[in-house]
């Protein structure tokens, strides 16, 4: 693909693996749908300012709260983060950029589509149920609107992103750091981004399944969550399993840049940090087991919601160390009350109000009155503007001068504190005394006596949404015409500000080494490797651009873009039957032209030279004998696990729900099962025995090998093709076949989809090997493949007794 | 104005909650503002012996005695409020609801019940965008009920369709209605009245007109009308 129809500056945006231009990228996206759905809010509030009024009718006061939350939680809160995360973590442990650079740029062209698909859901009537998409009310009969279809895709696209850079910043954070910089070394804020990404790899696959799920019982009319026995419950289950801990993923970015803010501006260093850091771990590991606490009032008995109630006040309790922690950092300190400083003690104070106000939410029988209430607006806001909002713009004002090179006003900042603060509990104080007040209904009656404080809190409203203003003049501004700041203009001591400011391409001349008693050394290590993505010495502007290697790589925001064409496909179709519409055609030509552009993209992708050198002198504990490669897939296995786990447990709720289930053997041939699991279990063995000849050096016992493994991969997709075309033709692949049978295509459909996705795998390795490639020590990616392969292989022995034997 | 029983437990509650919120909440605040406005920059002051510098690791800080206590302290105040709400929910929540002889009100008037056995219920069905209400005489309205004060009152609450949520607001009391599911609440009302019933849950365009009324009668004009009501 030519690569000279664009001009050199926008070709370097769209192009570039530059973990620093990615960040930036990130950054700016998410200001932007920060805006969009910030506009959605501030309309909604005009329309609440009054009683009975009527400048948004009821559909799209619905959608303007769906599209609204939707958008703040996926593409402004984790991203905005993640492009702090992208800048600064590789420069605060001393690498040059992420693991894997183009992967990383992939993540942010599927993030940008993703967000313009769910803008674009409004042209098809946007969904208009909250961002919980509870069931029942997504089945089809219920939400004809193809507009939900499109947020499916979108949030399918945006979960792709997410895990793709969880895995990449994963591999970096374990594999990459500079010599001597020990995982204790770490700054806070590099530790609570290991920590979102680790909730982020065990959480978003349940959401993927269930999103999965919503996505075929719409387009092909299975019933998981319009049944009696999955229904509601299946879909709070497994969307609160995610939702929780999706709330600290949104919130400990924050908490950790803050955690650097705060000791940077009082000059001491944090107080107990050890057991910040500790706190988050232990509060990440319970958020996972508090999820009832969405579902008290759903009737889960009883015993569990005290169960819940017990854990959810429990998870109060690191946080309180966390907060105490940066307070008495502020002892015998020099407190220095720059906007940076401002707003991260404000993001602490809001958050402790927060914080104390989950608690009455904690407790099963306040949560009966308050479920569904403002109060828990009011709560949530002050969790997610309060602590991450405010939190990221102290971050936005701390590391400004290191992505610009400039100063912004200081004064304006203040102001814009001082403002945003004022407003911001003028806005969401009078929402815990509207604690009567459904959330989520376009207007209410005069006499119900809501109508003062909601002026009051539009008021509040418009002040913090105007003082947003004065942050964009600011750093629009400011980045023009700032006056310079130097390398270091907070005197900070983590190793970004060591740079100058912005720092160059390849960030550090010389890798940093860390000694044993604490001091840094530059220049002591390996220089600058040759292939590393950057040419030696190279700064961004013209001698970067004109450089013979630029370490722009044209494929991820074409790869992107094909996935984005490919859902859309198979969302925006028309409804089958005009008359009973009960599920969607999916739009064929866009689908296959998605899938054909992903085909020749990977392939292009897949050829494209572009070597990402390991450092060889590099701190990799705990994963110093894998390779950066592997750890990824590895950890990406680990994601897979959780959503064969989703699917699994789906299939267990509503067997176990269900009064009545096939006979074993009734529905499913036992003979079938057995021979699909023979085959299977085979291509694991000649898998293995690729590795081995591979690693022998063997080219005909490769070929042989992986021709076998792919010959036994197609045999069992063709029982199963038997099988599916068997079952359809006796009445079972339609409509109303009940659960048993929308389990079983489901699920065995996911894991032939894996299978698959082995086959051209299998068939990329062969066409390799026939070019002689693998046999010289060069073994990795048969190795690669096995792993993947064995996962697939270990998937079907579970699924195998559970459809065909019980 | 008590209005039932379970508003009464709920302000109980809320009244510790907040209490114990304000006592935590002023400690919090006025040690922070204590601390910034202490240590706050002057143009005399300079840093701290300990300020790390660019170019090592900072050096540690704190005590684990510190956190100990904090945590401890924290654990004690958590237990109380964990103690009182199950004392709470133990009470407005029980896995069967109170029989005895409360029941009178509707009892009564249920032929086909003896007074003093289980409770005759209610049951109450969500759908788009109406509540209907099923007394044990089959009779059954629309967005409207009534039920004779200082009476218990049981519902069981489903829905006919999507995911609704039923909530009697000034009685602070709720219980979602899901399809394929009853769900159980009860409550005493103390005052006569008409008390609003609202959805909260989003259910669909309709949704904020998904209201209902309740009315509590005294005991002899709620008999006379569910004699007569046919």
């Amino acid at each position: 693909m030519s690569q000279d129809i664009f001009p050199p500056r926008v070709r370097r945006w769209l192009f570039t693996t530059n973990h620093k231009e990615v960040g930036i990228l990130y950054l700016v996206t998410a200001l932007f749908f920060f805006v969009a759905a910030g506009l959605l809010a501030v309309t909604m509030r005009t329309q609440l300012s009054v009683p009975d009024n009527h400048v948004l009718t009821e559909t799209l006061y619905n959608q303007f709260v769906t599209v609204h939350g939707l958008l703040m939680i996926f593409w402004v809160l984790s991203p905005f983060a993640f492009g702090f995360a992208n800048y600064i973590i590789p420069l605060q442990i001393g690498a040059r950029d992420l693991a894997f650079p183009r992967l990383n740029a992939m993540s942010y062209w599927f993030y940008l589509f993703s967000g313009v698909a769910i803008i674009m859901s409004f042209i098809f009537g946007a969904p208009d149920l909250g961002w919980t998409l509870y069931s029942p009310q997504t089945a089809f009969q219920f939400a004809p609107s193809i507009g939900l279809n499109v947020g499916a895709a979108a949030l399918i696209l945006i979960t792709v992103s997410i895990t793709m850079s969880s895995v990449n910043f994963l591999v970096t954070m374990f594999k990459m750091r500079a010599p001597g910089m020990k995982l204790r070394n770490m700054p806070v804020f590099p530790w609570a981004i290991l920590v979102t990404i680790f909730m982020m790899l065990y959480a978003f696959p349940s959401f993927l399944a269930a999103v999965l799920l919503l996505y075929v019982d719409r387009a092909f009319g299975t019933f998981y969550f319009s049944s009696l026995q999955g229904g509601a419950l299946l879909w709070d289950n497994v969307f609160w399993f995610f939702g929780h801990p999706e709330v600290y993923i949104v919130l400990f970015p924050a908490i950790g840049l803050i955690a650097d803010v705060i000791p940077t501006f009082s000059r001491r260093p944090l107080y107990g940090s050890k057991y910040v850091i500790g706190s988050m771990i232990a509060a990440a590991v319970i958020s996972f087991i508090v999820w009832g606490h969405h579902m008290f009032v759903t009737g889960i008995g009883l015993t569990s919601t005290k169960l819940y109630t017990v854990t959810t006040i429990a998870v109060s309790l690191p946080f309180d160390v966390m907060v105490i922690a940066m307070i008495e950092t502020l002892t015998k300190a020099r407190v220095k009350l720059k906007a940076a400083a401002l707003f991260a003690l404000g993001a602490i104070a809001l958050f402790v109000i927060g914080g104390i106000t989950g608690v009455y939410l904690a407790s099963v029988a306040l949560d009966h009155a308050l479920r569904g209430t403002y109060f828990v607006v009011a709560h949530f806001h002050y969790i997610m503007v309060g602590g991450s909002i405010m939190g990221l713009i102290a971050g936005l004002y701390y590391w400004f001068p290191k992505f610009t090179g400039r100063m912004y006003n200081e004064t304006v900042a203040k102001i814009h504190f001082i403002v945003s603060f004022i407003g911001f509990n003028i806005l969401y104080f009078p929402m815990f005394l509207l604690l009567d007040m459904p959330r989520r209904i376009q207007t209410y009656a005069p006499d119900t006596g809501w109508g003062s404080l909601n002026s009051l809190a539009t008021f509040g409203g418009f002040i913090f949404g105007g003082a947003q203003v004065l942050l964009f003049v600011n750093i629009f501004l400011s980045q023009r015409r700032g006056p310079p700041s130097g390398p270091n203009p907070w005197d900070g001591w983590t190793l970004e500000w060591s740079l100058p400011s912005p720092p160059p391409a390849h960030d550090f001349d010389k890798i940093p080494s860390i000694a044993e008693d604490g001091t840094y050394h530059f220049g002591t290590s390996a220089g600058l490797p040759h292939g590393a993505g950057y040419p030696n010495g190279s700064k961004i502007g013209d001698g970067y651009l004109h450089s013979h290697f630029e370490g722009l790589s044209p494929w991820p925001i074409v790869v992107a873009f094909a996935a984005f064409i490919f859902f859309l496909g198979l969302t925006i179709g028309q409804p089958s039957s005009p008359t009973t519409p009960v599920t969607f055609q999916p739009f064929w030509p866009l689908i296959l032209d998605g899938a054909i552009l992903g085909v020749i993209v990977l392939y292009g992708y897949s050829r494209e030279k572009f070597s990402v050198h390991e450092e060889s002198h590099v701190e990799s504990w705990p994963f110093r004998e894998v390779p950066n490669v592997k750890l990824g897939i590895w950890t990406f296995l680990g994601a897979e696990v959780i959503f064969f786990g989703v699917l699994i447990g789906a299939y267990f709720f509503v067997r176990t729900n269900s009064p009545i289930w096939p006979e074993v053997g009734s529905l499913f041939d036992i003979r079938n099962g057995f021979a699909m699991t023979l085959v299977l279990l085979t291509s694991s063995l000649t898998a293995i025995m690729a590795l081995v000849s591979a690693k022998v050096g063997s080219r005909n016992g490769l070929i042989v090998s992986l021709i076998a493994t792919f010959g036994l991969g197609i045999s069992f997709l063709y029982i199963k093709a038997t099988e599916w075309v068997y079952l359809g033709s006796h009445g079972v692949f339609s409509v109303a076949y009940g659960l048993p049978a929308t389990s079983y295509f489901i699920t065995t459909g996911t894991h032939g989809v894996h299978v698959f996705a082995g086959m051209l795998m299998t068939l990329y390795l062969l066409v390799n090997t026939l070019k002689g490639r693998y046999l010289k020590g060069d073994h990795q990616a048969i190795e690669h493949f096995g792993l993947y392969w064995h996962f697939v292989d270990i998937v079907w022995v579970f699924l195998f007794p559970l459809f065909y034997l019980i | 104005m008590a209005v039932s029983n379970t508003q009464v437990i709920f302000d109980n509650l809320y009244g510790i909650f907040t209490d114990l919120a304000i006592v935590v909440g002023v400690i919090v605040f006025a040690l922070m503002a204590y601390l910034i406005i202490r240590y706050r920059s002057k143009k005399s002051s300079s840093d701290p012996e300990d300020t790390p510098r660019l170019g090592r690791i900072p050096t540690a800080r704190g005590h684990g005695r510190n956190v100990l206590i904090t945590v401890t302290l924290s654990t004690f105040l958590l237990a109380v409020l964990i103690i009182t709400s199950f004392a709470a929910v133990d009470t407005l929540f029980p896995n069967t609801p109170p029989n005895a002889t409360w029941c009178y009100g509707i009892a009564a008037y249920n032929q086909t019940q003896a007074t003093g056995q289980s409770c005759p219920r209610l049951d109450v069905t969500g759908h788009q965008f109406y509540w209907v209400f099923r007394y044990p005489n089959n009779h059954t309205y629309t967005n409207f009920f009534r039920v004779p004060v200082d009476t218990t009152v049981v519902l069981d609450v489903t829905s006919a369709d999507v995911f609704h949520d039923f909530g009697i607001i000034q009685f602070k009391i709720k219980t979602d209605a899901i399809h394929g599911r009853t769900n159980t609440i009860w409550f005493i009302p103390y005052t006569p009245g008409n008390y609003t019933i609202q959805c909260f849950e989003l259910c669909g365009t309709g949704h904020v007109g998904m209201i209902a009324t309740l009315a509590v009668m005294n005991v002899t004009a709620f008999q006379n009308w569910y004699g007569s009501a046919k």
